[in-house]
């Protein structure tokens, strides 16, 4: 085996000026000074965001809570296949299908009468929204959530189903379709000025 | 990815047959990934002792020990052992089948160190007993624990309650050990919860003074089963919980379990999917040497770089987001591919942290590098010979902070790392001051890497299109029926792996990172072990600690940068 | 107390704690100065709540970030955190807890000192998450009990300060089980 190219990083001795100590406290104060003086003055190296007025921006891609998207008369897109229940490694999904003879029609035969997501179970992997043949479910980029029970956190279909145009739906990561739609903002914008309450993700897509 | 060719295996079998001729116990299997060998335990000890020794074998390394279970088999047991010549690049494999009625296989601990603690985990999992083996308890599973979880049948849900008083205590640790020559000896016990400990592992010390004069350490406070789980799942549902093994650098853990598989299934991941992983997987490696780099400052009393440096962590994290949505564990490769496309501003996002990351770590080394304190602090702490970290099997940049310059990516280059120049860097003095040393030089190389990688960064597709490992495209499985029926069977039984075995490895950013997964054909993994770099790496740390003082355990101990996660699995 | 409407207006009592005005005891009577010294006691307490973090896995790596300038939960008054049980009064579990691990949790949350709330960051603490497995335990409430839970794999920074402020408002509230067990001891010593 041929030896491969190194780069030899051993120790350099320390010099007098730097084993006297003085002068290297003083180099390190100069260092932590800078950023002190330069955030007291001009929020030179401010990286803090003001959560939760001042929110930054997420992915588009980001994995929040779930939504069942639904079909423009309102009903659940989803047509109770199951495939999402068995995709999920936490097996965090449990469907209960019934089938829906009044509006049957060739694509959609089933539909869910049970669909809850146990919001604690869930690794938000995703791998719901990539098993789902309907785009039936997709993730918002609700993350922000805190629950003072385990059962408030078993979602069913009312809270799940979400209605209405997609633009007004918080959407996060969703099906691939092989474009890149999804944007990084660096540096990480912290000032209120950057960023106004309220308006605060869903502008840029 | 081994770089082994069919003459390779001639000499070695050729230096074997020397010693060890037909129908002498050693029988060469044939095919395979890695040259293998399958041996009768009344020779294993001998063997094994002639393949370290014998130079033109050299196998010094020992990479993993494991157990497979087959119930049907009339062996039972499989003990499979990982070896590793790093004077001439070559690998090899053995196989040891013990019946359940009589498991027990003599220990190798005698030849290498490094099977201290992969037998103590192959006897707790398996039950398989190591003959001469100087502490053979069990390892990640509690003390209250029945039965060996990794059996075929040991049902994986079923729990055992420990109750307190009932944790292992180390037989020593109860013996008094007071003469007139020491009078002030005593048994401290750090951990599990120490801030120095970072939450799992536990050091048991006895200390004659403020010197410790004998070690021991209990792990497995973070055993999440991941190799049991791996079992009831399928090949793509492995990849979530390997985000979760060495948590600080998720990337590499999927990236290397995906080269596994695909090495079994034959498959290759498109251009663009490669260099994509080979960015992330560096950016990864930065971040991770950022964490333990900042952690062993932050053990030490110097907070502040850690603070600064974790801003350009916070800064990946949104790198990392934009491309899969999410921050740490990102479940972003599959087998064959990826599972997004790049975002479209990646690559000037990317060239942001090239320009940020180089000014953070000079800010570092302004404070830290030439530091008095520090250095006072670090070296000659933790100090272990190049002869002795192989021996243990460490690997990674602990290995090379002794001069062993082996790097996986060199070694046994994938994902094109051949193609890129970059230099490997180590140091000599093998102490905790070399590790560090290291690890800086190595965020830098990780930079030039992630450089060149960008340059090479073409349009094209992301996943393989061959669907009996990926999904199809929505778009098709929407409108087709033929889609929908692949996209139906992958989901539903998963993809059919061959059946057979492999060994994968890559350099992850503690150092190599094995996989060692065998198939039975089906929709799910039959076996899957992680040979997690350091496992081997932390099993030398109480022989190490002995002779210092307490204080040196903190620095010593982050610096080798143990991750519970992929420590216990 | 004839009308309803008055009735419903009024401060709910019983489990749920005081009620928002704080203006009346457990037992309904007028006792302005005790219930204010609660009151004000409870916004001191939520307001420096000092965490002990007993990090052990992947959560405990976006601990870190929540506590790090970028989150900076020290603009909550949390920033105090402390290794030692006693000087400690939030419980942060983050990460996966094993059987093993158990009894450790168990003993450091006995130690703290009263009053004490729990916070389960990330689904392996709440529920065992994916890990429904031989040696993981299947929600830390099998052992102690929880005041806020919350969700992710692990959670965003933002999602855990999203926890410590309905922490905050629960003590406010007075709905923290051990407020809830604290009124419910008075209430019966009454």
């Amino acid at each position: 085996m041929s030896a491969p190219e190194v780069v030899v990083c051993d120790p350099k001795p320390l010099s007098f000026r730097q084993r006297l100590y003085l002068f290297e406290v003083a180099k390190g104060l100069a260092v932590t000074l800078r950023h002190f003086l330069g955030n007291l003055f001009a929020r030179k190296y401010t990286v803090t965001v003001e959560w939760p007025e001042v929110k930054r921006q997420y992915s588009e891609r980001l994995r929040g809570k779930h939504i069942l998207l639904a079909k423009p008369d309102g009903s659940p897109r989803c047509v109770a296949c199951y495939m999402c229940e068995e995709a999920c490694p936490a097996e965090c999904i449990h469907i209960e299908a019934e089938e829906d003879l009044a509006s049957a029609s060739v694509e959609y035969e089933k539909r869910p009468k049970v669909f809850t997501i146990d919001l604690l179970r869930c690794v938000y992997c995703g791998f719901c929204v990539d098993a789902c043949p309907k785009e039936a479910i997709v993730m918002s980029r609700t993350h922000e959530m805190a629950f003072a029970g385990r059962d408030e956190a078993i979602v069913g279909l009312e809270e799940l189903l979400q209605k209405g145009p997609y633009e007004k739906l918080d959407l996060g990561y969703r099906p691939y379709y092989g474009v890149a739609r999804t944007r990084v903002e660096l540096p990480i914008p912290v000032k209120p000025a950057d960023r106004t309450l309220g308006e605060s993700t869903s502008a840029a897509r | 990815m081994n770089g082994e060719s069919m003459e390779n295996r001639k000499e070695t079998l050729a230096a074997i047959r020397v010693a060890f001729p037909d129908g002498g116990g050693v029988v060469e299997l044939p095919g395979g990934d890695v040259q293998s060998f399958r041996v009768d335990r009344a020779v294993l000890l001998e063997f094994a002792r002639h393949l370290k020794t014998d130079p033109k074998l050299d196998f010094k390394l020992l990479a993993d020990v494991c157990g497979v279970d087959y119930p049907g088999r009339e062996a039972r047991f499989e003990v499979v052992y990982h070896l590793a010549s790093l004077e001439h690049g070559r690998r090899l494999r053995l196989k040891v089948p013990v019946r359940e009625d009589d498991a027990v296989v003599p220990s190798v601990y005698g030849v290498w160190k490094a099977a201290d603690w992969f037998e103590r985990e192959a006897y707790d999992l398996f039950g398989i007993r190591f003959e001469g083996h100087p502490n053979l308890k069990r390892i990640l599973c509690h003390a209250a624990f029945r039965g060996h979880a990794l059996r075929k049948d040991y049902d994986p849900g079923q729990r055992w309650l420990l109750r307190e008083g009932e944790q292992d205590e180390p037989a020593w640790a109860r013996e008094s050990q007071e003469d007139e020559d020491h009078f002030e000896t005593q048994v401290l016990n750090f951990g599990p919860s120490h801030p120095a400990t970072h939450g799992t592992l536990r050091t048991v010390v006895r200390l004659d003074g403020e010197v410790i004069t004998r070690a021991e350490v209990e792990i497995g406070y973070l055993h999440r089963c991941f190799e049991k789980m791996a079992e009831g799942h399928t090949w793509n549902q492995v990849i979530p919980y390997t985000d979760r093994l060495n948590y600080c650098s998720a990337m590499m853990n999927g990236v290397g379990y995906a080269l596994a598989v695909e090495k079994m299934l034959g498959v290759e991941a498109p251009p663009r999917a490669q260099v994509i992983r080979l960015i992330l997987s560096e950016l990864s490696r930065i971040m991770d040497h950022i964490i333990d780099v900042g952690a062993n400052l932050n053990d030490l009393g110097a907070m502040t770089p850690f603070l600064y440096m974790y801003q350009a962590r916070e800064e990946m994290y949104s790198v990392l987001e934009a491309c899969c949505g999410s921050r740490l564990t990102m479940s972003y490769v599959r087998i064959g591919g990826l599972s997004h496309d790049l975002p479209e501003d990646f690559v000037e996002s990317v060239r942001f942290l090239l320009k940020r990351i180089p000014k953070l770590v000079d800010e570092m080394e302004t404070l830290i590098t030439q530091n008095r304190i520090f250095r006072d602090r670090t070296e000659g702490i933790g100090k272990i010979s190049a002869d002795d970290a192989v021996d243990w099997g460490w690997t990674g940049p602990c290995l090379r902070a002794t001069g062993v310059a082996y790097d996986v990516r060199k070694a046994y280059p994938y994902l094109g790392y051949e193609t890129y120049d970059f230099k490997v860097p180590i140091a000599h003095a093998g102490d905790t001051y070399a590790r560090y040393l290291v690890r800086v030089e190595e965020m830098r190389q990780s930079l030039s890497i992630v450089e060149q990688a960008l340059a090479r960064l073409e349009p094209g597709p992301i996943i393989t299109d061959n669907h009996n490992v990926a999904l199809p495209p929505k778009e098709e499985v929407y409108t087709e029926m033929e889609s929908l029926i692949w996209h139906f069977k992958l989901i539903m039984e998963g993809m059919k792996v061959p059946a057979g075995d492999a060994y994968g490895f890559t350099e992850a950013a503690n150092g190599e990172l094995g996989y060692y997964i065998v198939s039975d054909g089906g929709g799910k993994p039959y076996r899957i072990k992680v040979r997690p770099p350091c496992f081997a790496i932390f099993q030398a740390f109480p022989h190490i600690l002995e002779g210092h003082m307490v204080s040196d355990t903190v620095a010593f101990m982050s610096s080798l940068n143990v991750i519970a996660g992929e420590l216990d699995r | 107390m004839g009308n309803p409407d008055v009735k419903a207006s009024l401060p709910r009592f019983g489990d749920g704690g005081r009620g928002g005005s704080g203006s009346r005891q457990l037992d309904g009577s007028p006792a302005i100065l005790t219930t204010r010294l609660d009151a004000m006691i409870d916004a001191a307490r939520k307001n420096s709540l000092w965490p002990f973090p007993f990090g052990t896995a992947c959560c405990a790596i976006e601990f870190m970030s929540f506590m790090m300038a970028h989150y900076d939960v020290s603009r909550f008054g949390a920033e105090v955190v402390r290794f030692s049980p006693r000087q400690s009064d939030l419980l942060i579990v983050a990460g996966t807890i094993t059987d093993k691990m158990a009894p450790v949790m168990v003993r450091i949350y006995e130690q703290m000192t009263e009053p004490k709330y729990v916070i389960s960051m990330g689904v392996c603490a709440c529920t065992g998450g994916f890990y429904r497995a031989y040696h993981v335990v299947q929600g830390i409430d099998e052992f102690i009990p929880v005041d806020v839970y919350v969700p992710g794999c692990p959670p965003t920074p933002e999602a855990l300060l999203q926890g410590v402020v309905k922490l905050q408002e629960m003590i406010a509230k007075g709905e923290t089980r051990y407020q809830r067990a604290l009124a419910a001891k008075k209430a019966s010593g009454a």
